[in-house]
């Protein structure tokens, strides 16, 4: 995603500044502070017997020394490097959303943001029908008409294959074809594991997916049910036009997306609850939604976020 | 530069070659200075930064006196389907200059020799098991070329290959060094390159004290080749510094 480039002025830079020590420092209260390494740094450990090297960590000479830049971490006897602009890491059981890059035989490969592309095999998705049977040969004909290249699909991580690349599955109703939104990128480590990634926003009435690898969906509210697949493209046509999507739900849309833009180039670690707090901020402060994109808001963003981690801060105080 | 019309054939305009045999003997001179004011064991002052393309995975950029170099790092991603299966990653480099980069503009070249010369520094300097099947591709782009191209280009791409987050044994500074005569003189512009009798350039890793790569043209005596490798390591190990020092700043804002 192209990085926001926000002009700002004097005030508002000297506000940003204000904003992002504050973080600093509410952060480094909650934490330990950590220590940043390059390539070839030596890891300061104190115990040299029973250290368990873990990742971007490598023995040279009897030291610990760091084949990444980034940030110690050390978790009991375990000892590793965290770097900083880290790959989305994937593991089995989570939501990932792709968009189709090509159709192989009997496959769909799938680009997701991962140093390869990811297979939905055929035998892992579910028929337009419902019908579970053995995939013919006719079924591997029709792929297309399942998933076409571009769509954009979510799906389950169900595993790794030999070599790395990822194993994805779609058998539930709530997987499958997205339509009708918007597909964000943005750094894979500021999506977190959480127990829900589907959200139904109902005041918005719009749908938000967060998917691990860093892709993040939002879209107009789809019904979850049997739903039957018109088989011609006529019919299809037709529903498409009966269901266009009104103006109102296009611009909720546009906020709930601008508002995920705005935090990811903050950096900022997004949940629903911050992603919902800027929306609702900026309906309460009038700000038009091309607008939240602009300086202003961007200074006012960080501001709030520096007001709600204090809070939360005291909160585990007591 | 007019040149008189000769009745009879000759290889070059011996007014030229005058000029080219005078500036060889000025370069010979034990009390020549150079054109920029540094003396001869003293290296252009470095301005390095990571970060220069937000589309790549990793990249810096490099200005070392007048040469000015741009790297991307993609990677790692899927490799061509007609590689077969392979147990390490596979280093793609591809080093091209712009056609503004010359004095004289010419078309945008693909250096191809230099291409070779990046992928052999740095491909000992990566840990390649820890992303099979998979390619890194590197990109560099020389923006403007003063001179001891290859060297900048290699340290800048160990810089964006840090940045990338591809993990590495050690950073990778190049310096290379030229000889006239009995004069050894570091980090040569395009026009002392042009003029030497012999040239040197080492890739190195500091921490591990290893050498990647080690290219040597012209007549060398073994006494002279001692004292440049001393030149040069002391060198490296000194970019080297700066490139760390740039990778923590990094790493801490």
């Amino acid at each position: 995603m192209r990085e926001l480039r926000v002009l700002l002025n004097q005030t508002q830079k000297v506000r940003l500044q204000a904003a992002l020590q504050h973080l600093r420092d509410l952060s480094f209260q909650a934490s330990s502070p950590a220590i940043p390494v390059t390539i070839a740094d030596t890891i300061p450990v104190n115990r040299e017997d029973g250290i368990l090297k873990g990742h971007g960590t490598l023995e040279f000479n009897g030291q610990v020394v760091a084949t990444q830049c980034g940030v110690v971490e050390q978790v009991n006897k375990l000892v590793y490097v965290r770097a900083l602009k880290a790959r989305y890491k994937p593991e089995v059981g989570d939501i990932i959303i792709g968009r189709v890059n090509e159709i192989a035989p009997k496959r769909w490969r799938i680009e997701i943001n991962f140093s390869q592309d990811a297979v939905l095999m055929l035998q892992s998705m579910n028929l337009p029908d419902g019908i579970q049977r053995r995939r013919t040969a006719v079924d591997e004909l029709n792929m297309r008409s399942i998933f076409e290249e571009n769509d954009v699909v979510c799906a389950e991580v169900r595993g790794f294959q030999h070599d790395g690349s990822l194993h994805l599955q779609a058998r539930s109703q709530k997987y499958g074809k997205l339509e009708r939104g918007q597909l964000l990128t943005v750094p894979a480590y500021l999506v977190k594991r959480r127990k829900q990634h589907f959200h139904h926003l109902e005041q918005y009435g719009v749908d938000l997916i967060l998917g691990c690898n860093g892709f993040i969906w939002v879209g107009e509210h789809v019904v979850l049910g049997e739903n039957e697949m018109p088989e011609d493209q006529e019919s299809r046509m037709e529903n498409q036009e009966q269901n266009f999507t009104p103006l109102k739900v296009r611009q909720q849309i546009c906020r709930i997306a601008n508002s995920v833009r705005l935090l990811s180039a903050h950096g900022f670690s997004l949940s629903l609850e911050i992603i919902l707090d800027t929306a609702e901020a900026s309906v309460s402060s009038n700000v038009e939604i091309n607008d939240m994109l602009g300086a202003e808001f961007y200074v006012q963003t960080a501001e709030r976020e520096v007001q709600r981690r204090a809070s939360l801060l005291k909160k585990s105080r007591r | 530069m007019a040149t008189a019309p000769t009745s009879t054939y000759s290889p070059s305009n011996s007014w030229e070659r005058a000029r080219q045999q005078q500036k060889k003997s000025l370069f010979r001179k034990e009390d020549w200075v150079r054109s920029d004011g540094r003396n001869f064991h003293q290296c252009r002052p470095a301005f390095l930064r990571t970060g220069a393309t937000n589309a790549a995975s990793g990249s810096a950029y490099a200005e070392f006196g007048s040469t000015k170099v741009i790297v991307s790092v993609f990677g790692p991603r899927e490799s061509k389907k007609a590689m077969m299966y392979s147990d390490t990653g596979r280093l793609n480099c591809h080093v091209s200059y712009t056609t503004f980069s010359a004095p004289i503009r010419g078309q945008g070249t693909d250096n191809k020799e230099y291409s070779s010369m990046l992928h052999k520094a740095l491909e000992s300097a990566i840990i390649l098991e820890t992303f099979p099947k998979t390619t890194v591709d590197i990109f560099a782009l020389v923006l403007e070329s003063g001179g001891g191209d290859l060297p900048v280009i290699i340290s800048c791409a160990s810089l964006a290959l840090a940045d990338a987050g591809i993990m590495m044994y050690d950073l990778v500074s190049a310096v290379s060094l030229s000889c006239f005569g009995t004069n050894l003189v570091i980090d040569p512009t395009t026009e002392e390159e042009a003029c030497r009798d012999g040239s040197f350039m080492i890739s190195y890793m500091p921490s591990r004290n290893e050498i990647t790569q080690f290219t040597l043209t012209g007549e060398w005596s073994t006494a002279k080749i001692n004292e440049a490798l001393e030149l040069c390591l002391d060198a490296c190990s000194k970019l080297a510094e700066i490139m760390r020092s740039c990778l923590k700043d990094n790493v801490l804002s």
